[in-house]
């Protein structure tokens, strides 16, 4: 398996950068805890970051998602220039758009399978969920234009919004501190006057990617690998600093404790000095609370330092299975949403602890499986062909279904 | 204090809920899970006075859908185990729900109601429409901190009320977002918080009362089964938060 891993071993001979593992390590690790959050019921959701912190799964991986977009992009701007990068941006928008829905149609299709076996009337607010019942024409329309976004189907539409706004904004990326300048005041702009991007149902979307692509940006900046005489250099992470270090794990503690506190039962509230409870009720995910925001970057620092770049672990038998996931992000996290669809109905159906083992194992058999067979295919897209002299046919000339990379 | 509370909750739990009970209290319900967790001292005060007045808000499962009439909803079950306990009271309940309404329309009911007439108790039912819709949890809370402030001020007790669970909601809603905020809304108000959802999903595991897999000609009489063990547990809640605010006052 760690032979399908890319940036293993040694230094890529073209740039001569070597690839950060341990982004793709957290990566996988933040697309198995989405398929976990995204199966209500399911045990395991008890211990993913969501419980111990202000943040959760998606921080995380929009964060990555951030700084793989940086790395990538900010690469074949350096090499193909803006005109070339938008093309590719657009492309890959277009792929999401095309999974999105996709996703949404086997999303329509579980909860018309589960609302039919619903046939009681003691759950008429719950019939609410099955839109397609009430109004199919105009579910389907505001389904296409992205202002109807089912439950656990927001994160896509977040990432199409985010991946569109680095177009325009991608020649900044050689200037992050105009880049970060910039989104720090969008986001401060959109939180201050409440603005959000509208939603079907009313309100706005449930990930406001307005706000949210601070937390992309920041990824990007980071991800980011100026070109330095032909050459790339090293990518500009926040250097260490014991004060920075310091004021980032009491953001972690006091987070984690604040959950804690609010998990334990209501009395504990009573002691305190200051209504902690008020002040959670008001830490929103749509808007994503500063105190959120805080959070997953105080975590992205610690562990950036905390987890050296060789360390020997990343490249283990143990991590392999995490960093593919992690270095194909896109097909493993579209199976893991299509693969929770399947956990919620087999959870439906069952919840002792044989099918939780079952549902758990099976989704990250098949999501290490997604990322080994993208790698696997990968190397061999990138492999010399070797043709038999006879072999007269044209090459392919590259269009919008082969694709040039 | 949390170790007096259980032991009050014990006592409570021990006598009997009503002449015709059978069975263990409130069906079978967890104790920590009735757990007031704050005390309701205008009830308490209302009880002792003689005359208590309730007004119930909600969605469509205050009406009581899918039993055998107005009479086996719970709020009417509920109003039915109180008197039995207290014949003499001057008991006073009203309900006021619709299909599809937000905590933002409840709240405007609530609003109407208590215009209308003053209540010692709200028992206010919120969330299932909001997550079967995936409405914004924002919108939620801030009609809830309203709506609570505002009874505050009006001098009536509260107790909010969770979605009701099924495997339905649990598959196909992010139902665990909405649970979540109402908990830290009650918490934050000083409110108890009845969790339906938590009670319900006991009783559908231990095969007490599974209305997702009743079969069609009983569903009827599940489903006011259900609702009667729903009042039994409310009561149970209600007495026990009562209790607190006596003990809290001499």
């Amino acid at each position: 398996m760690r032979s399908l891993i890319r940036g293993a071993q040694e230094a890529s001979p073209k740039s001569g950068a070597r690839r950060d593992l341990r982004v793709d390590f957290f990566r996988g690790i933040a697309l198995f805890c989405i398929f976990i959050d995204h199966v209500p019921g399911n045990w395991l959701g008890l211990l993913t970051l969501r419980n111990i912190a202000l943040c959760d799964a998606t921080e995380a991986f929009v964060l990555l998602a951030g700084y793989a977009a940086g790395l990538a992009y900010g690469a074949t701007l350096d090499r193909r220039g803006f005109t070339f990068t938008a093309a590719s941006l657009l492309r890959r928008v277009g792929t999401l758009y095309v999974a999105h829905i996709f996703l949404l149609v086997v999303f329509t299709a579980q909860v018309g399978f589960s609302a039919a076996a619903l046939d009681t009337t003691a759950y008429l607010d719950e019939l609410h969920l099955d839109v397609f019942a009430e109004q199919p024409y105009q579910a389907l329309l505001q389904a296409l234009l992205l202002r109807f976004q089912p439950a656990f189907l927001d994160i896509l539409p977040l990432y199409i919004v985010l991946l569109l706004l680095l177009i325009p904004a991608s020649p900044l990326l050689r200037h992050p501190a105009v880049l970060l300048g910039l989104s720090g005041a969008g986001y401060l702009v959109v939180r201050l006057l409440d603005l959000n991007l509208p939603g079907w149902t009313g309100g706005g979307w449930f990930f406001n990617p307005l706000a949210w692509q601070l937390l992309f940006f920041a990824g990007c900046a980071l991800g980011y690998v100026p070109r330095a005489a032909g050459r790339r250099g090293t990518p500009p992470a926040v250097p260490f600093h014991p004060l920075l270090a310091a004021a980032a794990g009491l953001v972690l503690v006091v987070g984690a404790a604040a959950m804690l506190i609010a998990y334990a039962d209501a009395d504990s509230f009573a002691g305190l000095p200051e209504n902690v409870a008020l002040v959670l009720a008001d830490v929103d995910k749509t808007g994503l609370h500063p105190f959120r925001l805080v959070s997953i970057l105080a975590l992205a620092y610690l562990l950036g330092h905390l987890v050296p770049f060789d360390a020997g672990w990343v490249r283990s038998r143990v991590a392999a299975p995490f960093v593919l996931m992690g270095q194909h992000g896109l097909p493993v996290f579209c199976t893991g949403i299509f693969l929770s669809f399947l956990g919620r109905l087999a959870l439906e159906q069952a919840e002792g602890w044989l099918m939780q083992l079952a549902v758990n194992l099976a989704g990250l058999a098949v999501l290490v499986g997604v990322g080994a067979i993208a790698a696997w295919y990968r190397l061999r897209e990138q492999a010399p062909v070797q043709r038999p002299a006879a072999d007269a046919l044209p090459d392919v000339a590259p269009s919008s279904t082969t694709p040039v990379q | 204090m949390s170790w007096l509370r259980r032991l009050l909750l014990l006592g409570v739990l021990l006598v009997p809920v009503g002449a015709t009970a059978a069975g263990p209290p409130a069906c079978g319900a967890p104790m920590e899970l009735l757990d007031p967790g704050a005390p309701l001292p205008t009830v308490a005060r209302a009880v002792t006075a003689g005359a208590l007045r309730i007004l119930v808000v909600g969605s469509a499962s205050v009406l009581g859908p899918g039993t055998s009439g107005q009479a086996a909803g719970w709020p009417a079950r509920l109003q039915a185990l109180i008197l039995a306990r207290r014949p003499g009271l001057k008991l006073e309940l009203r309900v006021r729900g619709a299909r599809g309404a937000t905590a933002t329309d409840t709240a405007g009911m609530l609003r109407e109601e208590l215009a209308r007439k003053p209540a010692d108790l709200v028992l206010w039912q919120t969330g299932t429409v909001e997550a079967a819709r995936g409405l914004e949890v924002d919108e939620m809370v801030e009609a809830l901190h309203g709506g609570l402030d505002q009874l505050k001020a009006a001098g009536a007790g509260a107790v909010l009320i969770d979605p009701q669970f099924s495997r339905f909601l649990r598959a196909n809603a992010n139902v665990d977002a909405y649970r979540e905020a109402l908990r830290l809304v009650a918490a934050a108000h000083g409110v108890p918080l009845f969790r339906r959802y938590e009670v319900m999903r006991h009783w559908a595991e231990t095969d007490t009362i599974d209305l997702e897999r009743a079969p069609r000609n009983a569903r009827t009489a599940v489903t006011d089964r259900l609702n009667d063990c729903l009042a039994q547990a409310i009561a149970m809640l209600l007495r026990a938060a009562v209790a607190e605010a006596r003990a809290a006052t001499p």
